[in-house]
């Protein structure tokens, strides 16, 4: 199918299903109940097929040029019928499970993922290895036909609800950095395993904690081959970068619009505003740049920190414009309108933090782009 | 033009910005065929061109040209062109009661040729003039950068004929043309600050190391970058996309973007680059004065800012 056919039919299922699309909760909801959403809306979508459209058939697809999926989000994110952060994981995990995982192994579960069937985590960052990553010390260690995992993860994005976790693991010697990790596909109810939900700023438990004791992962559960887990990791940040960061930036788009609709003339500054504008629309065409790279095949890299270092700009630029237009409602707001304002307000402080510091994408910039050479 | 074309187009160009500038520029650019490239194919002609002259910072009347050419007078090739007053996007002529007055600026060529066009505000409406260079006052600019060959135009109760009476949108669709061949050179100056800081950052040896180790330093130069992507994004959306509102969104991005290069790039070349044995100084200037063209940064977008706040409306984003 192509895109305008695809944009035509999709808009008018929207429309026409809005009804049973809309979420029954006021305002931002509980995390739970933005979860309960996003199942109800991928099972629709996915059973109608628009969710199964831009991705490969040999995983339940149809097939299709990956800017059916960018469109697929930018509708449902500008409708506000997903929450962009928790809808995108799937862009992320999905085309990981595609690219590394055996081939039944992935056309078994990546419909249940795309379905809404499933919720996947992804479990990367520990207590000691943030920015860092390639010093991750979980450790798997081969035992028979079973990997055994043991130790720790954190800032992992809805573990609690995930059924199944994209992990990274060290199998090499301690000093092996990059080249001696491991990615592994994990099912979150194995024994061993604890997760403790963390409470965010904005009110959230978006994240956890998550505990290996002696975890048992079959071998065929091993995504790539033993030590290749930080390509996995480096082939899967791009798209953070690309599908998802489209996705963010039609959200941010509708909410400005939100913001315009009802914040008072005096509250704004209107170069504040001007410029938030101009970075929200040149984000928008160098995202759409992008997407298009990666429909032709193109193998996203280091370019695409210019682009996350854009939309965390961007995010922060609105929401501060946010904190000054509706300070009364942000600061002392009760009705859910305010509580959404609010929270968004305080999300969007992490938004040069999560999926790489704004300074990791300054390294990878310098380093990458400019050819500076190395920082030591 | 297709893709082998445009290089071959862009090698002459790129010569002719090196090894030319001024009124040598001028005849290099109309025997390498550039006025018949604009009228075929005005994205590839204006933006290879504006990049490559702002890189090499090299000067030519090609803004009047573009002018001229989005207003739809590629017939007249015998007059100058009249550009917008310092820091203005508004026509640089002004009829009240039937007297023309004129407070406008000119690049390189102007007032060499006998007569001028010079679009002109009449009430609500927008009409293109034909004046006679000799009925103007022409001021020739040092200011910050002698080399770029800026010519102060005024006039006042100037004798004219009207040439053409232009569409409700002509004179904002040619504004943002030009604002877009503008946002090019300002990206081109802008790349090759960045190049220049980038080269002294590698070759500079401090604390036993090249400075371009130091966070700080590839920080700068990271922004810099981004700052330039951002700005050429916006540039190749606003010609998809065709609408001067954009077009004035472009500018600022390239203004902003290239007056930070400016900051950024100062700093890290720092002693070297605040002399005149160095070439950087030229592209300080050149920026300061092509920001000011056609609008700033911040004027721009506190324009932009104010027309949101009455029309309460967000543009529609360029489609997927």
């Amino acid at each position: 199918m192509e895109l305008d056919e695809y944009r035509a039919s999709l808009d008018d299922w929207l429309e026409r299903n809005t009804h049973v699309l809309t979420p029954d909760h006021d305002g931002i909801g509980t995390l739970d109940d933005q979860m309960a959403q996003l199942s109800k809306v991928k099972r629709l979508a996915f059973e109608a097929g628009w969710m199964r459209w831009g991705w490969p058939e040999r995983v339940g697809g149809l097939g299709g040029s990956i800017l059916l999926r960018a469109y697929l989000g930018e509708a449902l994110t500008s409708r506000d019928l997903v929450e962009p952060g928790i809808y995108s994981m799937t862009e992320v995990l999905a085309p990981t499970m595609i690219d590394y995982a055996p081939l039944d192994l992935a056309a078994s579960m990546v419909p249940k993922l795309l379905s809404g069937e499933e919720t996947w985590c992804q479990g990367f960052s520990e207590p000691a290895t943030g920015s860092n990553l390639a010093a991750l010390s979980c450790r798997a260690t081969r035992d028979g036909d079973v990997w055994r995992i043991s130790g720790q993860k954190v800032w992992t994005s809805l573990a609690q609800y995930a059924d199944r976790c994209v992990l990274l693991t060290r199998t090499g010697s301690s000093e092996s950095a990059h080249t001696g990790i491991t990615a592994l596909f994990v099912d979150m109810g194995s024994p061993g395993i604890t997760v403790r939900p963390i409470e965010t700023m904005h009110g959230v438990p978006e994240f956890s904690e998550v505990f290996f004791d002696d975890v048992a992962v079959p071998l065929d559960r091993t995504l790539g081959e033993e030590g290749q887990g930080w390509s996995v990791a480096m082939d899967l940040l791009p798209f953070e970068r690309s599908t998802a960061l489209w996705h963010r930036v039609a959200y941010l788009h509708r909410r400005l619009q939100s913001l315009l609709d009802v914040a008072p003339a005096h509250l704004l500054d209107s170069v504040a505003l001007g410029e938030v504008t101009q970075l929200l629309y040149a984000l928008r065409a160098r995202s759409r740049a992008t997407q298009y790279r990666v429909a032709a095949g193109e193998k996203l890299g280091p370019e695409t920190s210019i682009d996350k270092v854009l939309v965390a700009s961007a995010e922060q630029a609105v929401f501060d414009l946010v904190g000054a237009g509706l300070g009364e409602e942000v600061i002392m707001g009760d009705d859910p309108s305010s509580d959404r304002w609010r929270r968004e307000y305080l999300y969007s402080r992490a938004a040069t933090i999560y999926g790489g510091t704004a300074e990791i994408q300054r390294n990878i910039i310098a380093r990458r782009l400019l050819d500076l050479g190395s920082d030591r | 033009m297709d893709a082998a074309d445009r290089e071959i187009f862009k090698a002459s160009l790129l010569h002719a910005v090196r090894g030319h500038t001024g009124s040598a520029l001028d005849a290099a650019l109309d025997d390498l065929g550039w006025h018949e490239a604009l009228t075929l194919d005005a994205e590839t002609a204006v933006s290879l061109l504006f990049e490559v002259q702002g890189t090499a910072s090299a000067s030519s009347s090609a803004i009047g040209e573009v002018l001229r050419f989005a207003l739809g007078l590629d017939g007249h090739h015998k007059s100058d062109v009249v550009l917008p007053a310092f820091g203005r996007w508004e026509t640089p002529g002004k009829i009240v009661d039937g007297s023309l007055s004129v407070r406008g600026l000119g690049i390189v060529s102007m007032g060499d040729r006998p007569r001028t066009l010079i679009a002109a505000t009449v009430n609500d409406m927008v009409a293109v003039l034909d004046v006679m260079a000799a009925d103007l006052v022409l001021r020739h600019v040092g200011g910050v950068d002698p080399r770029l060959g800026l010519v102060q135009v005024v006039g006042d109760g100037v004798p004219f004929n009207v040439l053409t009476e232009l569409e409700p949108t002509g004179w904002s669709t040619a504004v943002g043309v030009s604002q877009l061949a503008l946002g090019h050179e300002l990206v081109g100056a802008a790349r090759t600050m960045l190049e220049l800081a980038r080269q002294h950052a590698l070759a500079r040896i401090q604390f036993g190391k090249p400075i371009s180790a130091f966070q700080s330093i590839r920080h700068r130069l990271a922004d810099t970058l981004v700052g330039i992507e951002t700005a050429e994004s916006m540039l190749r959306a606003a010609w998809v996309d065709q609408s001067p509102v954009t077009a004035g969104m472009a500018k600022a991005l390239a203004g902003r973007g290239a007056r930070a290069a400016a900051r950024h790039c100062q700093q890290v070349l720092a002693g070297i680059g605040f002399t005149t044995e160095h070439s950087f100084h030229h592209y300080v200037r050149r920026v300061f004065v092509l920001d000011q063209l056609f609008g700033t940064a911040s004027a721009l977008t506190g324009e932009l800012g104010n027309q949101l706040l009455s029309s309460r409306q967000l543009m529609a984003m360029p489609p997927l």
